[in-house]
Formats: C-alpha cells, sequence, structure tokens
C-alpha cells in the first residue's frame, strides 16, 4: 500500500466504522488493503476470496457510502486477491480471459468455435486506438457485467474496422469466466433466414424458443434487416423478450441505426436505447500498432520501414492491412529475396491502387451524384438550373467541399466556372435541407459512403 | 435384447434416472437412457456428462443385450400404459418394441456403445457414511447454495473431510449453513471437495433412511454408491472459500424457540412484507420478541411471542425467506438464535453441531 492509498484508505475507514458493526467492521475490513485507486475506481486487495464475497454482499451499500462521503463522488469497487497466496479461485483474476481450448474430456462442453466464435477474436488480440477507444471500453464493460451496463450495445462503423472482433470478444469473454451462459452469435442474415425457414416448416414456436432462450445475443450486420418486415417484427418481439429478461444483447452495423433503411421507427428507437458505439478508421500510429502486433502473433520479422510503409499506404481497412502483411510475409519467406520499397510496391499493386482511389476527385463526385439523381453529367456543369438538377448539382458541391480538399474556388471552376459565393451557397443550403429533412440526410450519407468505399 | 417386467418397477427405476437428462442437449445420446438386461435386472443409466445416475429394476430376461432409447419418451409412454405388465423387444437396429395389453409401442434408439460410460473409480478413496445421516445433512444445508452462477465454486456443497469428521457446507454471501457428521476414515482421506447443486438435487432423491452410502473420490470426480443405485458427478473446481471466517466468535443474547411456533409466527407476519424492502423486524424485550413487518401504502402485521429472553431491549431485521428456509428444512422441536447487535449476523443453532449464519438487513428508521 503505498503512501497515497494507505491516507485513502484511512478516511474510507473512518467513514466506513460508523455505519457496522465493531465485529463487522474488524472481521470483513481490517485485513483489506487499498492498492490502486483512479479517478473511477478503486481496487481492495483482499486476503481471499470470502472477503469479496461477504464485502460485495453485505457491505457494499455502505463502502460506497463511505467512498462517496470522504471523496465525493461514487467509485466502481474492485477486488484483488494478494499475488502468489494458494486459496484463491480463478474467480478473481478475472480481467485476465483464460486461453480457450476445446477440453478433451468433455462432449458437453462446446468449444467457442462451435458458438460460431473464432477464438482469434479476443479482447487481448485487438488493437485499441483513439479511433476504437470508446467501442472497445463500451465492449469490454458489458462482457465483464452482462446486460448490468450498457443494453443494447449498438456497434457501428464501416467495413474491417473490428466490429465483428468486438462482438465476438464480448462472447468469448463471457462465455470463458462461466460456461453455463447461453451465448448466441449470429449474423442477421442467418437470423432471416431461419425465420423463413421456421415459417416454412411451421415451426416457430421452436424458433421463438431458441433465440429467448440466450443469455447473450449477439447479432451481427443487423442493416440486413432493413425491408424486411416480417423478420423485424419478429426481432422486435425477440429483443423485447431477451431485455425485459436482463439479457444482453450486442447489434453491429456498417451505419448509425437511424441510417438502416426501411427499418421500422420502433426497432431504430430501441437500437438507440442503450449505447451507440462507433468504431473509425484507424489513425497511422494505430495502424502501426496493428501491424506491430499480428506480425508478432504470426511470428513475422519485418523491417520497421516496412511496416512504416504499409501503414502509411494502406488507411481504411484493417482487414486489407493485415491481408497485405500476409502477402509481404509470405513473398519474403518463400522467395528469400529482400524485401525493397519497389518489390512491395509491386507486389501490392492492386491493393494501394484500391487505397489510392480513396482520394476522391470531384469527377468522381460529379459522377456519383448524377448516378443517383438520374441526371445527365453534363448537367453538373451546365448553366441551366430547374430544381430537378440545381440541387443534385448543390448536393455534388456539398460533397465536394467535405470530401475533397478543393477550394471554394476550385469546385466552382469544376462546376462550369461558378462562383465561389455560389458554392458557398449550396453547402449552407445542403446542410440545411439535411438537418431538417431525414431523407436527404440519408441519401447524402448514403453517397457519401459509397464513395468512400 | 428381450424382457418382460412390472410397469411400477420399470417406471420407479426412470424416476431415478430421467431427471439427470437434459432437455437441450448438443448431444442426442445424452437424451437417451442405456438399458442392460443382466441376469434378472435391467440396469437402466443416463448422464449429462457431469452428472451420472445408475439404478436398476427387476425383470424377466429372456434375452440379455443392451441398447438406449429416448428416456423423457419411454418414460411417458411406460406412465400411460394400461397394462401392469410390460414386455420389451429390441431389435438388432436398436429399434424398441413396447407392448402393454392392447396397447403397441415402436420407438428407435441409439446403439449403446455410443453411450458415453460412467467413470471408473479404480484407485479412489472410500468413505462410507450412513444414508440417513448424509440425507439429513443436506437437507439442513442445501437450501443455502448460492445460484449465483459468477462465483461458480458457490454453486455447490463443500464436503469437507477432515480430523474425523464430515463437515458440509453451504453459502450464498448472505446467509451459510455448516452441518458435522462425525465418521472414521483414514488421515489420508482427509480432502476438501465441491459437490455441484445438481448432484445434491438427484443424491437427495436417491438416498433412503436404511443402509450406507459408499463415497468414493479421485480425479475430479466424485461416486456416491448407494447399494440399488450410483451417482457419479464431477466436482467444481477451485477452493470453497474459508467459511469459518463468517462464523461470530461469541453471542452476547441467545433466545431458545420453539421451532414450528417460530415459523408459523415468520409465516404469517412475512405476508406484509414486500417484495421490495423484504424485510422482517425482530423486537426483542423482556420475555418477549415481537415480529413486525410493515409496507407502506400496504399495511402491516405483528405477532408476539413469548419467550425466555433477560438481554437488552433491541431490533434487527432478517430477509424473511432467508429466516424461515432452515427452519423449514430442520427437524429439531427447539431451536436456539444467537445475536450479537442489529448490525451483526445472526446464528440459528440446534443440539447437534449444525448453526447458520445470517446477516441482519439495514433497519432503515
Amino acid at each position: 500500500m503505498d503512501k497515497k492509498c494507505a491516507q485513502l484508505w484511512q478516511r474510507l475507514a473512518a467513514a466506513l466504522k460508523p455505519q457496522i458493526s465493531a465485529d463487522s467492521f474488524n472481521r470483513w475490513f481490517s485485513a483489506v488493503e487499498l492498492v490502486e485507486a483512479t479517478e473511477k475506481s478503486l481496487t481492495l486487495r483482499v486476503p481471499n476470496n470470502i472477503y469479496q464475497f461477504w464485502i460485495e454482499s453485505n457491505y457494499i451499500t455502505a463502502l460506497q457510502n463511505a467512498i462517496v462521503s470522504a471523496l465525493g463522488s461514487p467509485r466502481a469497487v474492485k477486488f484483488a486477491s494478494p499475488s502468489g497466496t494458494s486459496g484463491q479461485t480463478p474467480l478473481e483474476d478475472l480481467p485476465v480471459l483464460k486461453e480457450i481450448s476445446p477440453e478433451p474430456s468433455a462432449g458437453a462442453k462446446t468449444s467457442a468455435s462451435v458458438l460460431g466464435l473464432n477464438p482469434r477474436n479476443t479482447f487481448e488480440s485487438f488493437v485499441v486506438g483513439p479511433n476504437n477507444e470508446i467501442a472497445h471500453a463500451a465492449a469490454l464493460a458489458v462482457a465483464q457485467a452482462p446486460a448490468r451496463t450498457y443494453n443494447p450495445l449498438f456497434i457501428y462503423g464501416g467495413v474491417g474496422l473490428g466490429k465483428t472482433h468486438l462482438m465476438q470478444a464480448i462472447g468469448q469473454y463471457v462465455w470463458a469466466k462461466n460456461k453455463n451462459v447461453k451465448v448466441m452469435y449470429l449474423s442477421s442474415e442467418l437470423f432471416i433466414n431461419e425465420f423463413i425457414d421456421a415459417i416454412q416448416h411451421s415451426n416457430l414456436v421452436k424458433f421463438r424458443k431458441r433465440y429467448r432462450q440466450a443469455d447473450l445475443l449477439l447479432i451481427d450486420d443487423i442493416q440486413f434487416l432493413g425491408g424486411k418486415e416480417r423478420s423485424q417484427e419478429e426481432f422486435f418481439h425477440t429483443f423485447n423478450t431477451l431485455f425485459d429478461g436482463h439479457k444482453q444483447i450486442v447489434l453491429s452495423c456498417d451505419r448509425p441505426a437511424s441510417e438502416i433503411a426501411n427499418l421500422e421507427h420502433r426497432l431504430v428507437s430501441r437500437f438507440e436505447w442503450g449505447l451507440t458505439a462507433e468504431l473509425q478508421p484507424p489513425d497511422i500510429e494505430t495502424r502501426l500498432a496493428i501491424l506491430r502486433k499480428k506480425a508478432r502473433t504470426m511470428q513475422i520479422k519485418l523491417g520497421d520501414d516496412i511496416f512504416q510503409f504499409l501503414a502509411s499506404r494502406i488507411r481504411t481497412n484493417v482487414r486489407r492491412l493485415e491481408g497485405a502483411l500476409m502477402r509481404v510475409a509470405s513473398f519474403a519467406s518463400l522467395s528469400g529475396k529482400e524485401l525493397t520499397q519497389e518489390v512491395i510496391e509491386h507486389l501490392l499493386k492492386d491493393i494501394l491502387q484500391e487505397e489510392g482511389r480513396h482520394s476522391i476527385t470531384i469527377e468522381q463526385i460529379q459522377r456519383r451524384v448524377a448516378e443517383h439523381f438520374d441526371v445527365r453529367i453534363a448537367d453538373m456543369t451546365s448553366k441551366r438550373r430547374p430544381a430537378s438538377i440545381a440541387f443534385p448539382r448543390q448536393v455534388a458541391m456539398y460533397l465536394a467541399r467535405e470530401l475533397t480538399k478543393a477550394s471554394l474556388n476550385e469546385i466552382g471552376d469544376a462546376f462550369g466556372g461558378r462562383d465561389h459565393g455560389t458554392v458557398l451557397h449550396a453547402c449552407k443550403l445542403v446542410k440545411k435541407r439535411m438537418a431538417e429533412q431525414d431523407n436527404i440526410r440519408q441519401t447524402i450519407s448514403f453517397i457519401d459512403s459509397s464513395l468512400q468505399r | 435384447m428381450k424382457f418382460s417386467v412390472a410397469k411400477e418397477k420399470l417406471l420407479e427405476g426412470l424416476q431415478q434416472v430421467q431427471n439427470v437428462v437434459s432437455t437441450r442437449t448438443t448431444l442426442p445420446i445424452l437424451s437417451n437412457v442405456l438399458l442392460q438386461a443382466n441376469g434378472n435386472e435391467i440396469h437402466l443409466t443416463t448422464t449429462d456428462l457431469d452428472v451420472g445416475v445408475r439404478g436398476s429394476c427387476e425383470a424377466d430376461v429372456e434375452k440379455e443385450g443392451a441398447t438406449t432409447l429416448p428416456a423423457r419418451r419411454l418414460f411417458n409412454i411406460v406412465r400411460e400404459l394400461p397394462s401392469s405388465e410390460i414386455q420389451i423387444d429390441v431389435d438388432g437396429k436398436n429399434a424398441a418394441s413396447i407392448r402393454s395389453g392392447q396397447s403397441f409401442f415402436k420407438i428407435l434408439g441409439l446403439p449403446e456403445e455410443e453411450f458415453p460410460p460412467l467413470p471408473k473409480f479404480e484407485e479412489a478413496k472410500v468413505v462410507t457414511i450412513r444414508q440417513k445421516d448424509l440425507r439429513d445433512g443436506l437437507r439442513k444445508t442445501s437450501y443455502a447454495i448460492s445460484t449465483d452462477e459468477t462465483r461458480y465454486v458457490l454453486n455447490g456443497v463443500l464436503f469437507s473431510f477432515k480430523n474425523n469428521k464430515l463437515t458440509l457446507v453451504a453459502t450464498d454471501g448472505r446467509r451459510l449453513a455448516m452441518l458435522e457428521i462425525e465418521l472414521e476414515f483414514p488421515r489420508s482421506h482427509e480432502a476438501d471437495i465441491i459437490v455441484p447443486t445438481k448432484a445434491i438435487t438427484e443424491l437427495q432423491r436417491l438416498l433412503t433412511d436404511d443402509g450406507d452410502v459408499k463415497v468414493s473420490m479421485g480425479n475430479g470426480q466424485i461416486a456416491f454408491d448407494l447399494n440399488k443405485t450410483f451417482l457419479v458427478s464431477k466436482l467444481i473446481e477451485g477452493n470453497y472459500p474459508n467459511y469459518r471466517q463468517v462464523i461470530p466468535s461469541e453471542a452476547k443474547e441467545r433466545v431458545k424457540l420453539e421451532r414450528e411456533t417460530f415459523l408459523n409466527a415468520l409465516r404469517r407476519v412475512s405476508l406484509l412484507a414486500s417484495d421490495k424492502s423484504n424485510s422482517i423486524k425482530l423486537n426483542f424485550s423482556k420475555n418477549n420478541i415481537d415480529i413486525t413487518a410493515n409496507t407502506p401504502e400496504v399495511g402491516e402485521a405483528k405477532e408476539s411471542l413469548a419467550v425466555q429472553y433477560k438481554g437488552r431491549d433491541f431490533s434487527i431485521a432478517f430477509n424473511p425467506e432467508f429466516l424461515m428456509a432452515p427452519l423449514r428444512a430442520l427437524t429439531e422441536d427447539e431451536v436456539f438464535l444467537d445475536l450479537i447487535d442489529e448490525m451483526s449476523p445472526g446464528v440459528l443453532k440446534i443440539q447437534t453441531p449444525f448453526l447458520y449464519v445470517l446477516m441482519p438487513m439495514r433497519i432503515s428508521s
């Protein structure tokens, strides 16, 4: 116990003593040490697990009261057992995810892979960066206390940013902690297919039972529910049953819930009920960390400059980043050639090209917008201004402003030599209409995301 | 395999084993019961790979053999059969023809070889206990088992073999039940093991008042041989918490209570304990306890018990369900309630080595 903790503990103990009997205090708190104090939590070291059980069951209110009166605000209380002491159970080293390996003796215990979870997708193997901090913290909180903190948890983000990884990590964490918890992981597509199957063979009851008995339901790619009305209704009831039964639900999607096309409002509002966490493309430091971690687990040795090169050139997609690493590594081990920048560039030609395309040009925007609104691309630069043409043009200008680094003047020029004021007006107008009308916002974000893909 | 058997005998045999069969299982064979016809007996075995039970029933065996049949289905059929005599004939493809009176059933089974064998206990430590003692001991402790699955070491009863005593312990973090049975066994057999809830439930069903039970321990497993029936179970891995820490060292006040009178009074008063605050108060004064419950906007209840009490006046609140559970399980006429003060745990005792520690609830003034 360092000095600061010791002092803090004295203050806590003083606040605690009047609340419980002297005998209880001596019995349960005299041997407790405060080992770590942060803004959010306090970690108490207890001699063995009976202390934790008994304090959690009987004295947690008193302890919280003491914390509030001594520190001014509540803290989460964690327990740690002394290192190297026998008499502790695995229960106490909880934050460490136990290795999941199918037990050789038991057919009764399903292994993680049987649940449909990839054993590699754990919290340990997830690289946390500023882009996914919140989502990671939320997922961990959910895994540690299912249905207590954020329910439902809604994770969204683009392709290959780790939605599935986080979901599966939750599943495995919960399952490793307690094999009796019924974890269900599936994609919404599978849910729909099974639902259709159940209708066909008229065993809806069995279908319902199967899903409504889950303790932890993880549904991946929920956006596919869009437009499937009866599946939505079925899912709605499943959701309610689980939610009311205090079972944890975790959903992932490639866009925010409100932007899923043709999704009923009652579902949208339910999805937004708990916590919504976004996954963004990783920054360069995180990308480097991902590459290093991946290389370590695959036992690949590559030079720093190669990591740097890959991380700086492949920006948007973690899966692609790992693919490129694999390709470089296997090339190195198969050919034995020295890896120079040229060799790698040649090797990853297609990937780099694909990435390169992501520097979006104004022409691309014009083409995509014209295509979407079904107007001629020439209309983008023409002087004609009926509403059917003017609005798409304004949208294209707005997107050009958002997605490229071009100045107002440059954008104006690209749209048939228009004034910079015209562009500014267009941006303002589109923003205003996006704020006012949901369908416009959806349309634009759809074009936006299709451009970025 | 072919045999005929009395309906009641077979039904009784199936009843002993069928609870183990899990309703939702990934392996179809685990919903089946293994039937083995030998000599003049049918052995019936079921398992869910954690717990396995074997029973038997008398039968006229015409042709020896073995097969497995869906347990629930077989049980339902046998229960409904009209006549008291049943003939079962199983062909080489594990299809069983069941005849009784005018009824005929054919149900399909699975080959015997697929059925997972119950573990063997060859080099196990064996201790013999009187069935009556173990039954009594489990009855008086098992209600305190924790159902909180995150504390899995508490999801069972601790069997602690030490100093020629078997100590049974169950706790859920708010209460603790402990009972000791005098027993003789060699020093080398001393052990602390945790038997999971499911095995305890099934074992309580099988234990009778007569005879002994042979307990074999080894290799993370335990077997209870009850002469006619046999139960094996995996043990819960991990160390049971140091339960002695929970037991208060000395009591300030002790009251002697008539168990049934006390229980009945509690039961009546608890009718007015609300789900939310679920507590009842015991108010001690000279030679009297007032048991009260009070739920705002519902009403209140009060019952007075005359007791021998000379200590100071004070009040203590308990969860009524937790206080009634041991009183229901005990059989003794008299119980003792030991208390220190309103914030310290109460201890329920009887003349024999048993105690029940119960944490009080906060009294909101």
